[in-house]
């Protein structure tokens, strides 16, 4: 590749190079997979750099730049669920930045072809979804109280007070009710899970520890079961309304589903 | 055809927000996809600084206080609920509600701050709501 400089002195004279290559994904080698107007962070152009059947997807990358901030992120999420959007994709860690083309495929490509030929099989077909749930606040902590009589006195102690008083009884009554929401987290979680892991063909699940969160559930669902998964959702959403919220955010490409952790 | 639009099938109570925030970005793909093996990495100090400020995690006395406050908080009226979730699940299911379709009651309103924060909820500050899931939340995993 040619490595640009952003100075445009002659003088560089070490072997710096001021531009990488900033890796997204790794593809299945092949042609239209990108889209013709597709830019990545700092609006570089996304480029192939393909290796037999797999292909590397990046931007060149200015290598003094600035902090990552959030339209890096963005770019960068954009870039890979919109390769995701046509086909199979193993998302690259962000912020993975390479000296320049041939080190991607000498480095990157070549020593783990096999491994990314079979994970882009896997994939296949297949996107991620993250559904994020979350209690009505007032209606589980409603719950909590009424369940719990240690909790109602301390929370009629309490209630009312100067926040600086009556300390202790405040941060025992949070820890009760913070305890409280866990077990039903955890109740609820299970609950839910059996009711969204069958379309599921890979999952993770994370129990919230905020007051409203319940749980994430990250799932990698076929193509051709996702109208059944979101209509299943629907209406759970609906026979949950007033009680939890869910929320779903996808098809994205498969970040939590490439081996790593 | 960007995938990140919003999408709002079918729906009404399943809210379908697009990932905007930088804090519902974050926990899209702070730390998730293939790690290259630092040898062949170029380090970018932004980003590594980046990825360390978002694994702040508050002490938990403060945790305590934050759920003693919500619920001194509450006005205890009774919600609907006191049912068991499963016995949710069992009724709509018996009454076959699956896949039917409700006016937008809830539609998708926040898309732009970030997602699943409730609309008929007070402000909080951003920070003290869209803390990057990962941190402090527990690991189950499997894959097929």
């Amino acid at each position: 590749m040619t490595a640009r400089t952003f100075k445009s002195e002659e003088s560089v004279a070490e072997d710096v190079t001021e531009t990488g290559c900033n890796v997204y994904g790794i593809v299945p080698a092949g042609p239209g997979r990108v889209p013709e107007d597709l830019n990545g962070i700092d609006d570089m152009p996304v480029r192939v750099v393909p290796h037999d059947e797999i292909a590397a997807v990046i931007t060149d990358i200015r290598l003094d730049r600035p902090p990552g901030r959030r339209a890096e992120l963005v770019a960068y999420s954009r870039v890979l669920d919109t390769l995701a959007s046509s086909g199979a994709v193993v998302p690259v860690r962000f912020g993975s930045v390479v000296r320049d083309e041939e080190a991607v495929v000498t480095d990157l490509l070549l020593p783990q072809q096999a491994w990314f030929s079979r994970l882009l099989a896997e994939l296949d077909g297949r996107a991620q979804f993250n559904l994020s749930v979350r209690y009505v606040q007032e209606a589980a902590l409603t719950e909590v109280v009424d369940a719990d009589p240690t909790i109602a006195r301390l929370r009629e102690r309490t209630r009312g007070t100067p926040s600086n008083a009556a300390l202790a009884d405040r941060v025992r009554l949070g820890e009760l009710v913070s305890q409280a929401m866990q077990d039903k987290r955890t109740a609820d979680a299970d609950v839910l899970a059996e009711a969204v892991l069958p379309y599921a063909a890979a999952h993770r699940i994370r129990l919230g520890s905020d007051v409203d969160q319940l749980a994430d559930f990250i799932l990698l669902i076929d193509n051709d079961r996702r109208d059944d998964f979101e209509q299943r959702l629907e209406s759970l959403a609906e026979s949950m309304h007033g009680r939890m919220r869910l929320s779903l955010v996808g098809p994205l490409a498969p970040y939590e589903f490439v081996g790593g952790d | 055809m960007s995938v990140q639009s919003v999408q709002n099938r079918g729906g009404g109570y399943l809210e379908r927000p697009a990932p905007s925030s930088l804090a519902d970005v974050v926990a899209i793909i702070l730390d998730k996809g293939v790690v290259i093996d630092a040898y062949v990495r170029v380090s970018l100090v932004g980003i590594e600084l980046l990825t360390i400020d978002a694994r702040i995690v508050i002490a938990s006395v403060d945790t305590y206080l934050r759920f003693a406050e919500a619920t001194n908080r509450l006005d205890l009226v009774k919600h609907g609920g006191g049912k068991p979730l499963d016995e949710f699940i069992e009724s709509m299911t018996e009454s076959g509600a699956g896949g039917k379709t409700k006016g937008a009651v809830e539609g998708v309103k926040s898309a732009l701050t970030g997602g699943g924060d409730k609309d008929d909820d007070k402000d909080d500050d951003e920070g003290s709501r869209r803390r990057p899931r990962k941190t402090s939340s527990r690991h189950r995993s499997e894959q097929k």
